[in-house]
Formats: structure tokens, C-alpha cells, sequence
């Protein structure tokens, strides 16, 4: 699988990118930091998945319109009450609070999304493959299975067709459950008997006797330390001024939002600065390679 | 006391209350954060659990078996709100007990999510599908109720419409709500209800259908292979 510049860094690092955006793209109210966090986890998520990202992209619209509209039903509060219906009042500032809610839905929505591209489950394996060896050994194992499952019912059903008991489009929903039940029912049991030889092996290389070591790709390089020091610190300077109510919004039941100005526009740097290490490591990535490529 | 009892005692008495303390500081949709980390406190003593007791590796296989297949019950059938994904954790908990029920339904859930993408709803997720599989387990615990087949879908139906289905609806009142109140999640729950019908109905007949072959294979391979036993005991 091709990795963008990103997802070669150790999984921590990655791991502690997206706990930060996650977590501050839930804090954060204020529109201005808000259309920050969407535009930039919308660039990543595009770079991830290119045309078929721009699709999933899209789709969030009609998302983020259904909750906007959908807020002022569950929230009344507010001052300006654009018309009532049934005696509830639908009104301005819940429709405005109701885009920051699906703001931060969408933001949500493709953080997560670009989080399943970068740290797939290898990567996940083997950051906590040492504080919980029994799990991650039993997602590694499942993962494995999922494909070899699927294969041995393919194969249970060629079998069953060759000798006749194969179904096909004419084939009533009778005989069509009938079979599929059949089919599940073999492969659970061939499943579960290959389970026993899978453990009575593994038992006589001696799991259980030793500490298990994990199979580790990934190291802690000079780039990964540095990148971590950064992320930190521009977390940092996120909370301080967070704290101090640069980046207060209220919107419930007035509005009151900070303005973005002089004094905490360094906040807002930062926050933007965080957002944007993974799309800048590519574009720069990108850069270099051109170079090098023109050099050539 | 044993070490996961004293870490179960620790969340209760002192983690979840100061989570709840410092999660009401936090601003905007700060909830969501506590609910994550709540969900992430409760798990842990499970988890702890099952990781001290140093599980044998006939346990871990069979168990990878059912979370494999529950995931294939997840992504491979095709109507959506219709999966058989339930009714495999909930026999898995029927068959090895509420322990066994747990890390197969919140494995399931995590695993599944690979195929289908990690959302902000995966730690609901986890824990609705591990509450389903322990519930399960307690549920038919020593043969007290007996495993017929119309009895286990009854079972599986009212499982999904009133505790899987709910508890996945409290994710929408952290993600998708304005704020936390009687009404929103009210709201969410409503709003949930068709698929949770639709869910427990597919559980129903899948339990009907199947829960009583599947049972007898695990009961099987449990008598055949002395499952779930202590290794030395088995040979």
C-alpha cells in the first residue's frame, strides 16, 4: 500500500496528531477555528483518498445541512424566533448553533476518516502490542481469519455445487436460505476444528512459556522526536490562549464570539499551524520530489 | 483483592467522578471527550481482566474464531440494519459465558470498524456490542433459563430493541445532538427505533434459526477439546 509522508512517522506520533485534532475540534466552538479544522482535515482526507475521497467529501453537505436544519427542533432556546410550529418556537440562534454542531460533526466525520488511513490495524497492533499482548495477538489473529473464512466458504460452496447441491439464480428462497444456513454452519464447524490445530501448534512452539516479543517496523527517528516536540508545543500555546478565552463562542441563548484580532491571532496560528502538519508534510514531500525529479 | 478488582474499585470510586468533575469544566462539545473517556474507564477493568488471566492459546483462537466470524456476519450480508453480527456475539456469550461474550462483542465492534471506517461512535460501539455478549452470558448463566431456540430469539430481539439499540443511540446525543438533555436523547432514541426493530428482528431469526446448531458445535468442540479449561486439566 502507498503511505503518504504522514503515515511513514512512528504510529505514536500519528496516534497523538489526531488525538490532538480530535480533541480540540470538540472544544473548539468558534466559527473561525472551526472552518479551520474542516478545511484542513478536508485537505488531508482528499490527499488520503483522492477521487473517491472528493465523493465522501460531498456527501458530508447534505449531512451537515440535515443537522443545521434538524438543531432548531430539539433546541428551543434563543432569542429571535424566526415562526413557531406547534406552539415551539424554531429560532435564529439555535439554526446558527446548529451549524457549529454539524461543523464539528463533519470535522469529526473526516478526522476519523483520515485516522482509518493512517493507522491501520498493523499499526495499531504494534503500538499496543506491549501493554496488552492476549488483545492485540487476538485482533492480529482475526484479522487473519476474516480473509481465510470468506476463502474456506468459497470453497464450501464450489463443493457443494459440484456434487449438486449448488444454488443458483432459479433456485427457490427455501432452498437459497437452506443453503446459506448449510454453508454457515460448515464453515463454523471446519472453523472452530482448524482453531484447535491453530492452538495445539501454537502451545507446542511454546506460547505462554515467555514474554512475547512484538514485531516492531517502526522506530522513533530524529524526524518523529522533532515532529513530537512541535505538535506539543504548538498544543501548548493552543491551551494557554484557549484558557485565557481567546477562542471563547457562545451562541446559546446569545451570541457572543470572540473576535479573532491582534491579541489572539497567535492561537489561532497555532491551532491552524497543528492542523496542517500532514497536508504540508506531503506538499512538501511533493516538492522535493519534483525537484529531484527535474534534476534528473 | 486482586489486582483487576482494586483497578475496578480505583475507576469507580475515584476516575469516572473525577472525569465527570474535570468534563464539566471543559468547553464547547467538551461531553463528547468525557463520554469517550468514561466509556474507555469502564473497559479498562474488563480488559485488564481477561489480559492478567494470561488466556491459553485454545481460548484466544476460538475466540479470534467467533470475532472473525461475527465481523464476516457484519460486513458480508448485504441489507443494511439486517446483520447476523449480534446474534454470533450474543451465542459466543451464551456458549463461554458474559467474559467471553464481552471481549467478542467489543473486538467485534473495533474489528468491523476497520472494514467500515473508524467513526467518533467506536467507543458506543464497543461498548453497546461487549454489553450485548455479557448480557447474554448472564442471561442464560448455569442453564437457570433454558437455551430453546424461540426462547433465544425472543431473547435477541429484546436485547437489541432495549439495550444493544439504545446504548449505540446515546452516541448520537455526544456526536450529533446540541447539547445533553431529556429531550435530545429522547430524540436519538426515536430516532433509532425502525433500525432497532430491524436489528432485533434479523437477531431473532438468526437465533431461531441458527442458535441451536451453533451452540451444539461450540458445546462440542468444548467437550471434544476441553475448552475453556485449564490446560494441564483438558490433557
Amino acid at each position: 500500500m502507498k503511505q503518504d509522508a504522514f503515515s511513514k512517522l512512528h504510529p505514536a506520533v500519528n496516534l497523538l496528531f489526531f488525538i490532538g485534532a480530535i480533541a480540540f475540534g470538540v472544544l473548539l466552538q468558534h466559527p473561525v477555528y472551526l472552518l479551520a479544522g474542516v478545511l484542513a482535515s478536508g485537505a488531508y482526507y482528499f490527499m488520503l483518498c483522492g477521487r473517491k475521497g472528493m465523493k465522501n467529501i460531498l456527501l458530508t453537505i447534505p449531512l451537515f445541512v440535515f443537522i443545521t436544519l434538524f438543531n432548531p427542533i430539539v433546541n428551543t432556546r434563543g432569542a429571535t424566533v424566526l415562526f413557531t410550529y406547534f406552539d415551539r418556537p424554531y429560532t435564529l440562534e439555535a439554526l446558527i448553533y446548529g451549524v457549529v454542531v454539524a461543523a464539528t460533526f463533519v470535522l469529526m466525520l473526516l478526522w476519523f476518516g483520515c485516522y482509518g488511513k493512517v493507522l491501520t490495524g498493523d499499526k495499531f497492533t504494534c503500538l499496543f502490542g506491549n501493554l496488552a499482548p492476549s488483545l492485540s495477538l487476538l485482533l492480529v489473529m482475526v484479522f487473519r481469519m476474516i480473509p481465510s473464512l470468506l476463502q474456506k466458504a468459497k470453497q464450501i460452496i464450489g463443493v457443494r455445487s459440484s456434487i449438486g447441491k449448488g444454488i443458483t439464480e432459479k433456485s427457490s428462497i427455501k432452498d437459497k436460505l437452506g443453503s446459506g444456513m448449510t454453508v454457515i454452519g460448515v464453515l463454523t464447524s471446519w472453523a472452530l476444528e482448524g482453531s484447535i490445530t491453530t492452538s495445539d501448534s501454537m502451545r507446542s512452539r511454546g506460547y505462554g512459556t515467555a514474554k512475547r516479543t512484538s514485531f516492531m517496523v517502526y522506530r522513533m527517528t530524529k524526524a518523529d522526536w522533532i515532529l513530537t516536540a512541535v505538535m506539543l508545543a504548538l498544543l501548548g500555546v493552543i491551551i494557554i490562549f484557549a484558557a485565557n478565552g481567546g477562542m471563547n463562542a457562545e451562541f446559546l441563548p446569545e451570541r457572543n464570539i470572540v473576535p479573532v484580532n491582534r491579541s489572539n491571532i497567535i492561537g489561532f496560528i497555532a491551532y491552524l499551524g497543528y492542523l496542517m502538519i500532514p497536508t504540508v508534510m506531503n506538499i512538501k514531500e511533493a516538492i522535493q520530489w519534483s525537484i529531484s525529479e527535474s534534476k534528473i | 483483592m486482586k489486582k483487576s478488582n482494586i483497578a475496578m474499585l480505583i475507576v469507580f470510586l475515584a476516575l469516572i467522578p473525577l472525569t465527570l468533575f474535570l468534563g464539566d469544566k471543559l468547553p464547547g462539545r467538551g461531553y463528547y471527550i468525557t463520554g469517550v473517556l468514561i466509556i474507555t474507564e469502564l473497559a479498562v477493568p474488563f480488559f485488564m481482566m481477561f489480559e492478567k488471566r494470561k488466556p491459553q492459546a485454545r481460548e484466544l483462537v476460538v475466540l479470534a474464531v467467533m470475532i472473525a466470524l461475527a465481523v464476516i456476519g457484519r460486513v458480508a450480508i448485504p441489507i443494511p440494519h439486517f446483520k447476523a453480527v449480534f446474534a454470533v456475539i450474543m451465542l459466543t456469550g451464551i456458549a463461554f459465558g458474559p467474559e467471553a461474550g464481552f471481549i467478542v462483542g467489543a473486538t467485534t465492534a473495533f474489528a468491523s470498524n476497520f472494514f467500515y471506517g473508524q467513526g467518533a461512535y467506536m467507543p458506543w460501539q464497543m461498548m453497546a456490542y461487549g454489553a450485548g455478549g455479557m448480557l447474554a452470558g448472564f442471561v442464560f448463566i448455569k442453564n437457570i433459563i433454558p437455551k430453546k431456540p424461540w426462547i433465544m430469539a425472543i431473547f435477541g430481539f429484546l436485547a437489541n430493541v432495549f439495550w444493544i439499540g439504545p446504548l449505540l443511540d446515546t452516541s448520537h446525543v455526544f456526536i450529533m445532538m446540541p447539547e445533553i438533555s431529556f429531550s435530545s436523547f429522547a430524540a436519538s432514541l426515536a430516532s433509532g427505533f425502525p433500525v432497532n426493530i430491524s436489528q432485533g428482528l434479523s437477531t431473532a431469526l438468526m437465533m431461531f434459526i441458527f442458535g441451536k446448531p451453533l451452540l451444539e458445535k461450540l458445546d462440542r468442540v468444548k467437550r471434544k477439546y476441553g475448552m475453556l479449561q485449564s490446560e494441564t486439566e483438558a490433557l
